[in-house]
């Protein structure tokens, strides 16, 4: 449909009003503004990055109840908390909705919000794909959770869902319906998303801003994006396929008919390891944009930050089957696939490295922002080197399946992935809202979470190396497992009050907000361009685009070295900061179809499980919108502008239309 | 260092000639490069649907395989015509660029045509393996055959979609020499199908199971 | 720049975290346990391998690079941290990066991981490669040379292991073309406990009739998944003669935490006795109460169960969905029951009658279980039976076979 996307620019303003004003005869265009309607239809990338990172805290205390019961259940042996059906979905669904609907969208909020601000954009390249993104996003994380009320309860076939086990003859409600169809959807979100940004990042960088000038944080943040790009078709086959087996009675994963389960596991891991480094990487990115910043020194080594993450990002294609090493796979195969996953460990590692040396003769100021960031290394070193343990296949036979397992990627993820991103909530909070997080309150949010975090997750390690498998909805007593499961649960409880003092840290530091002076553009004194503009960031971002001269672009422009390689001052915050106060800066329009495209999404869903007309509502509400979308010029010609200030966004097609 | 050089000299030229609001970094378009950007995780999508039907291609269950009833010839006409739909595209692309728009519409038409015939012609496939038994739930081997086979149609289909809005954009005279790239674009998914078909012609039909 | 110099960790939240941090090192370094399934407690000569060679040197490693960063980290956090911001406007000097110092730990950690690969490739062999002697073995009076081979079949939720003696049933043809739905009639088929002589590599032929499941003594190797429509090999052996414990560690639907199963290793002479009692028909019962429990088990049980001597061997249950339920002929024969879950004998040597009647009473009480009506069942259904009929299938069930020796039933007695 990218023809008629292009017609606008054919026609005169008065010829545009002519069909444009009303598509369809639906929807009045909209025109902006501070209202909680404008926030459906907003195109802005801030205010859907916000969307963003607002979704994913609240599926975050989804995910945060449902690991509570989990803990709860296996407190003590033979627990009664949950039955073993409801336990299974419980814990499935904690997967599920921490790797889908708080990690990943907590990490596209972040990259929503802070790539075109890195790169010293006004917005993406497709702002109206991008408010799609997040409302299909949002439509199949509903259409997830309403598994729990309409298919018969959850998917309770694990995160990873193996065949046979999701088959219909074991696992006959409709959770995994519900599994296979909602992850599509998502997945058409983040692909639409990673296509979005890749061409954001290639293509609208600011003059000078070239590749190895871009900030760490974007450069991990465009890799993760490859990944999703590349990771994404791959799972959306196995779901197809599961898909078709369980609705449509093909014979993808049914043994009796000679399938063989092992294709689920190597299409699911295939997009499945790629995602770790999915999770993990935009993290990196998060840490490497905090630790220069508060050591007062440029980040160690970049070339080598940058080109281990782009390693990461191609060896993690190569070490799926890791995750197979007792599937009966092979020798040959498990031997390969175990030294590819050794090797991996090497750029990790070298990162780690190049981080404490950025530390070194540094001058470390432990802001809480700091803390969390310094923490993720600490965390994520753990995670690292207990995979390094099982990387060793003889080894992972005894391991594999276990808690050690559980341990460690909740090392890997908790300890990487969200501690780094609660760092970059502190470190950007200033940026996004104009006033900082309350950092007394902050100091109590780190410690009672890293406490609680290694209370929860390190006795696992221990309960692993035992014996204790994972999945199991309870124990029975005298295999040794019952003091380290207390201790899990109580640093689980431990867990969940830093997330609530961080919560009342929201609350009460946009409370006193108005009492305390405002962050200014740049309260940390850091590096990148995002802090050369005020805070909160205005709508049109940059007031004159910026022209770059070198990494670290903001930050030379407030100091130099002088010849003695001192550090001096050449320009105040003020002085060089932009003013935020351009005004006629011309903005794509908003528009209510991205939404009303992704309320068409979920009726397929529910109409290829319950009822297929459903699905022809469904499928016609898309469609039509789509149409309705590409009708509708991306210049709302009634809206007050000045001039076009980039025409390429006239240019925006939807190709998720060419989506099957 | 060199690279620190070359990286100096880039930044210095964008000095030079200021900022030119209309150009992207890498001077392709946004929409093109996100059309290249999508039709490589669409290379996924199919290397994913093929590498699942060459591992059931030989899985009967006893009985009737896909390879079993193939139609070689028949196929190999079908597929003519697909391959031949290309060169019509190239011929519109060709043809809108150069403002023909009469031209234009023709070739347009012709390449959703040649689609169309490619679609008639797996549609009448599909039905003559179910009349021979090879149905969609009859086996692995089958249901990955026309799983394969039903994505790349409705690739296709939705290509022809494409095509027509196309061809009613011209009619109505939105569709001209300036926004010719517009039918590139649509032309880089149109070849991205036609290949794949080359591939599933070859690896699916052409290299018979054991 | 923001002064943030009086914001301070609360000293109270510190104290918490050194004091739990210490705690926790501590117990971890001093962390010794007699855990049944510890996987840092081979008993095996494969396991001990495997740790010896396959873990250790590993983790050894590890920790050795753990114990680097974090000393590296501490040392930095506590000689570069600013302890005021006030009027710290001073900057470090501005190091952009050390080439030869970045390639120097990019080599680092390539040779570092250049030896974990090698102690991998060495030590695979010790779980991969097999080495099997035929053991001597007498069945029905003749001797026959076992080349010692058990296949191991995951259902839901319980194990099956079946020996074939004779080399009647070709293994390799079995592995390449098999059908876990339909194997060939085995000599010995038992469910939840495998006997094995010591002394002796055991080939594994790992397969399963319904999900992915995974066969799993820690004591004796690692774990190997049991998927359908693969026959995946294994082997475990153990060197002393012993009850070790296992527990199916691949999630395998609503009871996987109530799959659990033992292997017990019997000198050669016990092991030929087990198999000269359990290669024989089942017992028939003389007492009126089993002979009522028979009937009973005739009439209801049957639908699903295997009693050599009372229904087929070559059985397929079309009530369940794995097509199977463990084969009763010995049941008294072994020490647990269920999945391996519950005791058949009390610590005493007494019949374990309290949990067996339970268990007949209503098993989804016990185990969950999925018995809608008019689906397969997966586990096994409540019956309806009244105590009548369940005392008389108890007298009739633990008559089926001969008490395992003391030693079991004691070994079973894990709490």
């Amino acid at each position: 449909m990218a023809i008629t996307e292009k017609t606008p620019l054919e026609l005169g303003p008065g010829d545009t009003a002519r069909y444009a004003e009303r598509p369809l005869g639906v929807f009045t265009r909209p025109q902006g503004g501070r209202g909680w309607r404008d926030w459906l239809s907003t195109v802005d990338h801030k205010r859907i990055g916000i969307l963003y990172g607002a979704s994913a805290m609240f599926f975050f205390l989804v995910g945060g109840v449902e690991a509570l019961l989990i803990r709860l259940q296996l407190a003590a042996p033979e627990g009664s908390v949950l039955s073993a059906d409801v336990y299974n979905q419980v814990y499935t669904m904690h997967g599920v909705t921490m790797v889908f609907l708080f990690i990943m969208p907590l990490a596209a909020a972040f990259a929503n919000y802070f790539i075109p601000l890195q790169i010293g954009a006004r917005d993406v390249a497709f702002p109206r794909l991008n408010a799609l993104s997040y409302w299909i996003w949002l439509s199949g994380a509903i259409f997830l959770n309403t598994s729990w009320i309409v298919g018969g309860g959850g998917a309770d076939c694990g995160w990873f869902c193996y065949s046979t086990n999701s088959g219909v003859a074991f696992s006959p409600s409709h959770g995994v319906d519900f599994y296979a169809i909602g992850l599509q959807i998502l997945g058409i979100a983040s692909l639409v998303s990673s296509i979005n940004l890749i061409v954001t990042c290639l293509n609208m960088r600011a003059p000078g801003m070239t590749l190895m000038r871009m900030p760490v944080l974007t450069w991990m943040l465009l890799i993760t994006q490859f990944l999703l790009l590349f990771a994404l078709p791959v799972i959306t086959v196995a779901l197809f396929l599961l898909m078709f087996d369980r609705l449509f009675d093909a014979q993808f994963f049914n043994p009796d008919a000679g399938a063989d389960p092992l294709l689920w596991q190597h299409l699911f891991w295939i997009f499945g390891h790629p995602e770790v480094y999915i999770i993990i990487l935009p993290a990196f990115g998060v840490v490497s944009e905090i630790i220069p910043t508060f050591s007062r020194k440029p980040l160690f080594g970049y070339e080598f930050m940058v080109f281990s993450g782009i390693a990461i990002g191609f060896m993690g294609w190569g070490v799926w089957a890791h995750h197979m090493f007792v599937s009966g796979i092979g020798p040959i195969s498990v031997a390969a696939f175990s030294l590819s996953t050794m090797f991996i460990a090497v750029p990790t590692g070298v990162k780690v490295l190049n981080w404490l040396a950025t530390m070194w003769a540094g001058k470390l100021r432990f802001t809480v922002a700091m803390k969390f960031a310094v923490a993720t290394v600490a965390m994520f070193t753990i995670g690292g080197l207990s995979g390094v343990t099982h990387s060793v296949a003889p080894a992972d036979t005894q391991q594999t399946d276990t808690y050690y397992i559980v341990a460690h990627f909740h090392y890997v993820i908790f300890g990487g992935g969200v501690l780094g991103l609660f760092a970059g909530l502190y470190f950007w909070w200033p940026k996004v809202w104009g006033h900082f997080l309350n950092e007394r309150l902050g100091n109590w949010n780190f410690w009672i979470m890293l406490v609680g975090f290694n209370l929860t997750f390190g006795p696992m390690h221990i309960l692993g190396l035992q014996g204790m498998s994972r999945r199991i909805d309870t124990y029975a007593r005298g295999y040794g497992f019952e003091f380290w499961n207390m201790a899990a649960t109580v640093g689980s409880l431990l867990l969940a009050v830093s997330v609530m003092v961080f919560i009342w840290n929201v609350v009460k530091s946009k409370r006193d907000a108005p009492h305390l002076p405002p962050p200014g553009p740049d309260p940390w004194d850091a590096r990148s361009l995002e802090w050369s503009i005020p805070s909160p960031v205005p709508t049109h971002n940059f007031d004159t685009v910026p022209v770059v001269h070198s990494r670290d672009e903001w930050w030379h422009t407030k100091y130099a070295e002088d010849d003695d390689g001192r550090v001096v001052r050449v320009a105040t915050v003020e002085e060089a900061a932009q003013t935020g106060e351009a005004t006629g800066v011309h903005l794509p329009s908003p528009s209510f179809w991205p939404l009303a495209v992704a309320v068409g999404l979920p009726l397929i869903g529910y109409g290829l499980i319950f009822n297929l007309w459903l699905a022809l509502i469904g499928a016609l509400v898309t469609i039509g919108s789509l149409y309705s979308w590409a009708l509708e010029p991306v210049d709302d010609p009634d809206a007050a502008h000045d001039h076009h200030e980039e025409d390429q966004e006239a240019q925006e097609a939807d190709d998720d239309g060419d989506e099957p | 260092m060199s690279a620190e050089a070359v990286v100096a000299d880039q930044g210095h030229a964008a000095d030079d000639h200021g900022h030119d609001e209309h150009a992207t970094t890498t001077g392709l378009s946004h929409t093109k490069l996100a059309m290249w950007v999508f039709l490589g995780s669409e290379c996924l999508l199919f290397g994913g649907l093929i590498s699942t039907y060459l591992l059931y291609k030989t899985r009967g269950n006893g009985r009737t395989l896909p390879t079993d009833v193939f139609d070689i010839p028949f196929t190999s006409v079908s597929s003519f015509v697909l391959l031949m739909s290309s060169l019509t595209m190239v011929l519109a692309l060709s043809a809108v660029s150069r403002g023909e728009d009469d031209a234009g519409r023709t070739w347009l038409l012709a390449t959703a045509l040649l689609g169309g015939v490619f679609i008639g012609g797996q549609v009448y496939e599909f039905t003559s393996f179910v009349r021979e038994g090879v149905a969609f739930t009859t086996n692995p081997a089958s249901s990955a055959f026309f799983t394969l086979t039903g994505f790349h149609g409705v690739h296709v289909s939705l290509g022809i979609v494409m095509l027509m809005s196309l061809y009613v954009a011209s009619v109505k005279g939105k569709l001209t020499q300036r926004n010719a790239e517009t039918v590139e674009i649509v032309g880089l998914y149109w070849h991205f199908v036609d290949i794949v078909w080359i591939f599933i012609f070859t690896v699916i039909y052409l290299i018979p199971a054991d | 720049m923001r002064k943030v110099a009086d914001v301070r960790t609360p000293a109270l939240a510190r104290a918490v975290a050194w004091a739990l941090m210490l705690l926790g090192a501590a117990v971890v370094t001093g962390c010794a346990s007699d855990a049944e399934l510890d996987t840092f407690a081979p008993k095996g000569p494969i396991a001990r391998e495997l740790h010896t060679w396959g873990v250790l040197p590993v983790f050894w490693i590890a920790a050795v690079v753990f114990v680097g960063i974090t000393i590296a980290m501490v040392w930095l956090i506590w000689r570069h941290r600013v302890r005021s911001y006030e009027g710290d406007d001073e900057w470090p000097a501005q190091t952009h990066g050390h080439v030869p110092l970045e390639v120097g730990w990019t080599v680092g950690f390539l040779v570092t991981m250049a030896g974990v690969a090698v102690i991998m490739v060495l030590s695979l062999p010790t779980v991969d490669a097999t080495e099997v002697n035929t053991v001597d073995v007498i069945v029905d009076d003749h001797s026959v040379e076992w080349e010692p081979t058990v296949v191991v079949v995951g259902n839901q939720w319980w194990w099956e292991f079946r020996y074939y003696f004779s080399d009647q049933v070709d293994l390799a043809d079995l592995r390449a073309h098999g059908d876990a739905k339909t194997l060939p009639p085995a000599d010995i088929v038992t469910s939840g406990q495998m006997m094995i002589p010591i002394g002796e590599e055991i080939e594994l032929i790992i397969t399963s009739r319904d999900v992915i499941h995974s066969f799993w003594i820690p004591a004796l190797n690692g774990k190997r998944d049991a998927v359908p429509n693969r026959f995946s090999p294994w082997k475990i052996e153990a060197s002393e003669p012993g009850f070790y414990f296992g527990q199916c560690t691949e999630f395998c639907g609503l009871s996987h935490s109530r799959m659990r199963m033992q292997v017990v290793a019997l000198s050669p002479a016990d092991f030929q006795s087990w198999v000269d009692d359990t290669t024989q028909d089942a017992v028939e019962p003389t007492d009126p109460d089993a002979l009522a429990g028979l009937e009973v088990f005739s009439g209801i049980c049957t639908s699903c169960h295997v009693i050599e001597g009372v229904n087929d061997d070559v059985f397929e249950s079309a009530d369940q969905a794995s097509g199977a339920a463990p084969n009763l002929t010995h049941f008294a024969n072994r020490s647990t029951f269920a999945g391996g879950i519950f005791n058949i004998y009390n610590a005493d040597g007494s019949l374990n009658r309290v949990q067996l009647e339970a268990w007949l009473r209503n098993p989804g009480d016990l185990k969950a279980n999925y018995t809608v009506p008019g689906e397969q069942y997966r586990g096994m259904p409540d019956l309806d039976l009244s105590e009548q009929q369940i005392d008389d299938l108890v007298a009739y069930l633990s008559g089926l076979g001969k008490r395992p020796a003391g030693w079991i039933i004691d070994a079973t007695q894990v709490e």
